[in-house]
């Protein structure tokens, strides 16, 4: 960790080096933490690793400027989304060169990221033990669906479908006969942020052992543990239940209909004093003949339905903005239900100068949430090519001279484009 | 490494990772317990196992032990709250601070709870039935997410002997954890919407019933040909509406009802057996009496044991794991006094 650092932002990781060989959402969402804390990262991906030259339907994010573009492949905006603060490194680890160059650069990391599937490093050649052989030091972190072991080891895993065995289709839905999934894949985020808690806890242990690991974190297991305070009331009999918008212990806590089609605001009340609150301006229109200020929550909860009744018709015919507001400023919870571009219109939102505008075309990007002064947006560096810095990090890395590069892609180990 | 950890769920669940890093957590809890998604003893049982509790809640007192620790974490409910504890004055530590919107800005002391802030981060609009009231995502998700990366950044700050402030906000944790909506709306100009559980552009993707229970399923073109195997309906693949992804999403409904009545006749085991042989990416639904008792948890070696009230129970590990180092076996929280350090 006491290398200089390359190509990296400022931040704490400043020194430390990871290579990226994450795909999909998870595992590149944690390394994009990673990469926002000022490691060096670099991504390596195969040639194939973004898609075909020619794009056969539009990604589900869109194209980076409205486009595909001349280089569809470097366009896919979810994809450029994640891909912030690392340099690109396009090689071939199918072939004998491709595998021992990549050997080379993971003897000068000190950390790996990859979420393949359970045996894709293995049958590549590249198993953690051959890993670990050239750098004992290595932090080697693997995202599988389901893990390396179990019966459910080689089964193929996306978050959504993980979602449903992780046991919150109990508790997530209309109500008993009526599950939901969230349909936002919710295990990938869930993975990905414990992803950095276990890579930056890892540095720490190995600053005071020395030694390297092999750390696994699944999708699976990130949802179960989701999970984990549900799982316990279970086996204490306290039966878990879907509560659609409400919560066992608030009320009121619901979504209630304002003004426009599809127009909502979420209200609750987590304490007595905001009930008293939120009393206050149901009495004041008048709203609140049958209710009491001094219910605590268990009246609350055998009154719920005439409460959400009166809150109904006081924020009915309202615009969701002009609710949140005189509830917030009033001292109740409350939230506008938001649209993409209402949330990144909102004035804390733009006051926290969340949204970036950092890539390509002056394209917003979703921020970071963590706000350091040793981390600044305004250094931050664009999604890489595919391969665009295939001879930077060669003779940064290795020092390799341009001739030995140009040889590797003679030899068809390093790539800029995908096949045709 | 000292790590204090101040407040409810975010520093909880940050606290529960620090334990088990083998750091030596100490814990304040201001004021009464926020409303929770499960019972006390589950929540202090899940949260707080492994740690020492300090009843005390006097600001002398959390200045003098913060002053002691290597890392704090400090959660509050507004940003004026986090200033009152003294947080700004602490020298000694590497420091995070989590509040709902973060320490600046104009909702800095705006009261908020979780579902507030998924409301306003976007995520709510796209959860629930399209011609419904939106849902609510049960659960700590927010909190947990927060405390998560408030772990992970006072940990990379204590790497780099970085001691001044951490502010993370927990309506940009939101935002920062979407997969596509923001970027679908800033290059291609459209608003996602909720369509249940649909992911909506993969078809088929849904929650489809089950002889006994239920199964969701997400399927990528790449994986159209196994699933129609998996069905045992070959008629599929030579059906003019459902040829490529974009037919499929144009013929969702009949597709739909093909599936249903396909899986209607099926049981749960049934279809778990064939996504394994044909390899196809489903979940059939577990409860949470199901999880508790998962084969592959169990063989994985994933929980943990914990005492609550004089019973033993199964809790989840952590998320991840260093290869052949067990599971931790941890004693229920212990008191601590004013000296605990």
């Amino acid at each position: 960790m006491n290398k200089q650092p390359a190509a990296a932002v400022d931040g704490p990781l400043n020194g430390v080096r990871v290579l990226d060989l994450t795909h999909v959402w998870a595992g590149p969402l944690a390394v994009r933490f990673l990469a926002d804390f000022g490691a060096e990262v670099v991504r390596v991906e195969p040639p194939t690793g973004r898609g075909p030259q020619q794009a056969s339907y539009s990604p589900l994010g869109g194209w980076l400027g409205g486009a595909p573009g001349e280089r569809p492949w470097d366009n896919n905006a979810m994809f450029v989304k994640l891909m912030r603060n690392r340099r690109g490194l396009c090689i071939d680890l199918k072939t004998d060169a491709g595998r021992q160059t990549f050997l080379k650069l993971v003897g000068q990391a000190d950390v790996l990221v990859e979420n393949f599937s359970a045996h894709t490093m293995q049958n590549l050649g590249l198993g953690f033990e051959t890993l670990q052989a050239v750098n004992p030091g290595l932090i080697y972190l693997t995202m599988p669906g389901f893990g390396h072991s179990g019966p459910l080891a080689e089964r193929v895993a996306f978050g959504p479908t993980v979602e449903a065995m992780s046991g919150l289709t109990d508790v997530f839905g209309y109500g008993v006969d009526e599950p939901r999934n969230t349909a936002m894949a919710l295990m990938d985020p869930v993975s990905g942020v414990n992803a950095v808690a276990a890579v930056v806890a890892a540095l720490q242990t190995r600053r005071r052992h020395g030694s390297g690991c092999k750390l696994e974190m699944t999708l699976h297991e990130g949802g179960v543990s989701y999970c984990g305070p549900w799982l316990l009331d279970q086996q204490l009999g306290v039966p878990a239940e879907r509560w659609a918008a409400r919560h066992p212990q608030m009320v009121p806590h619901g979504t209630y209909p304002v003004a426009g089609d599809d127009q909502w605001v979420v209200i609750a009340c987590a304490d007595d004093h905001q009930w008293q609150n939120l009393f206050r301006i149901l009495a004041a229109e008048n709203l609140a003949e049958h209710l009491q200020a001094e219910w605590g929550l268990a009246a609350r909860r055998s009154h719920e339905a005439q409460i959400d009744a009166a809150i109904v018709k006081l924020v009915a015919g309202m615009p969701k903005v002009t609710v949140a507001e005189r509830l917030q400023v009033a001292g109740v919870p409350a939230g506008a239900v938001a649209t993409v571009p209402e949330m990144v219109a909102d004035p804390q939102v733009q006051a926290r100068g969340f949204f970036v505008a950092y890539e390509r075309h002056a394209t917003p990007m979703p921020g970071n949430p963590i706000k350091m002064s040793s981390m600044q947006p305004q250094q931050w560096r664009q999604c890489p090519g595919l391969g665009e810095h295939n001879a930077e990090v060669l003779e940064d890395w290795l020092g390799l001279s341009p001739e030995e590069t140009q040889d590797l892609y003679t030899q068809g180990v390093l790539h800029n484009r995908p096949p045709a | 490494m000292k790590v204090l950890e101040i407040g409810h769920y975010a520093a909880g669940y940050a606290g529960r990772l620090a334990v088990r890093a083998g750091y030596d957590v100490v814990r304040i809890q201001p004021g009464a317990p926020l409303p929770a998604w499960a019972s006390a003893a589950s929540m202090q049982a899940y949260l707080h196992a492994g740690k020492r509790c300090v009843a005390s809640a006097d600001a002398a007192l959390i200045s003098r032990l913060a002053e002691q620790a290597d890392m704090v974490i400090c959660e509050a409910g507004a940003a004026d709250a986090i200033r009152a504890l003294g947080f700004e004055d602490w020298q000694q530590p590497c420091k995070v601070a989590v509040t709902p919107f973060g320490l600046t800005g104009p909702y800095q002391n705006r009261p908020a709870t979780p579902a507030t802030l998924l409301a306003l981060g976007g995520y709510t609009q796209i959860m629930g039935d399209a011609e419904r009231a939106p849902l609510s995502l049960p659960g700590h998700y927010l909190e947990f997410q927060s405390g998560a990366l408030a772990f992970a950044a006072a940990s990379a700050a204590h790497l780099a002997g970085d001691r001044s402030p951490i502010d993370i906000g927990m309506l940009e944790v939101v935002m920062a954890l979407s997969q596509f909506t923001a970027v679908r709306w800033h290059c291609a100009g459209e608003v996602r919407q909720r369509h249940g559980s649909d992911f909506w552009s993969v078809a088929p993707s849904d929650l489809f019933r089950l002889q006994d229970g239920w199964v969701y399923i997400n399927i990528v073109p790449n994986f159209w040909d196994a699933f129609v195997a998996l069905l045992e309906e070959p008629a599929l693949l030579i059906d003019e509406r459902f040829q490529t992804n974009d037919l499929r999403m144009a013929h969702r409904d009949a597709l739909r009802e093909i599936i249903a009545q396909a899986f209607a006749v099926r049981t749960r085991a049934q279809v778990d057996a064939r996504a394994e042989e044909c390899r196809v990416p489903l979940g059939v639904v577990r409860s949470l009496e199901d999880v508790l008792h998962e084969p592959h948890l169990t063989e994985r070696g994933f929980w943990e044991h914990v005492a609550v009230a004089g019973e033993t129970l199964r809790s989840p590990g952590l998320p991840y794991q260093a290869a052949g180092v067990p599971r931790p076996e941890l004693d229920a929280e212990r008191p601590a006094d004013e000296a605990a350090w």
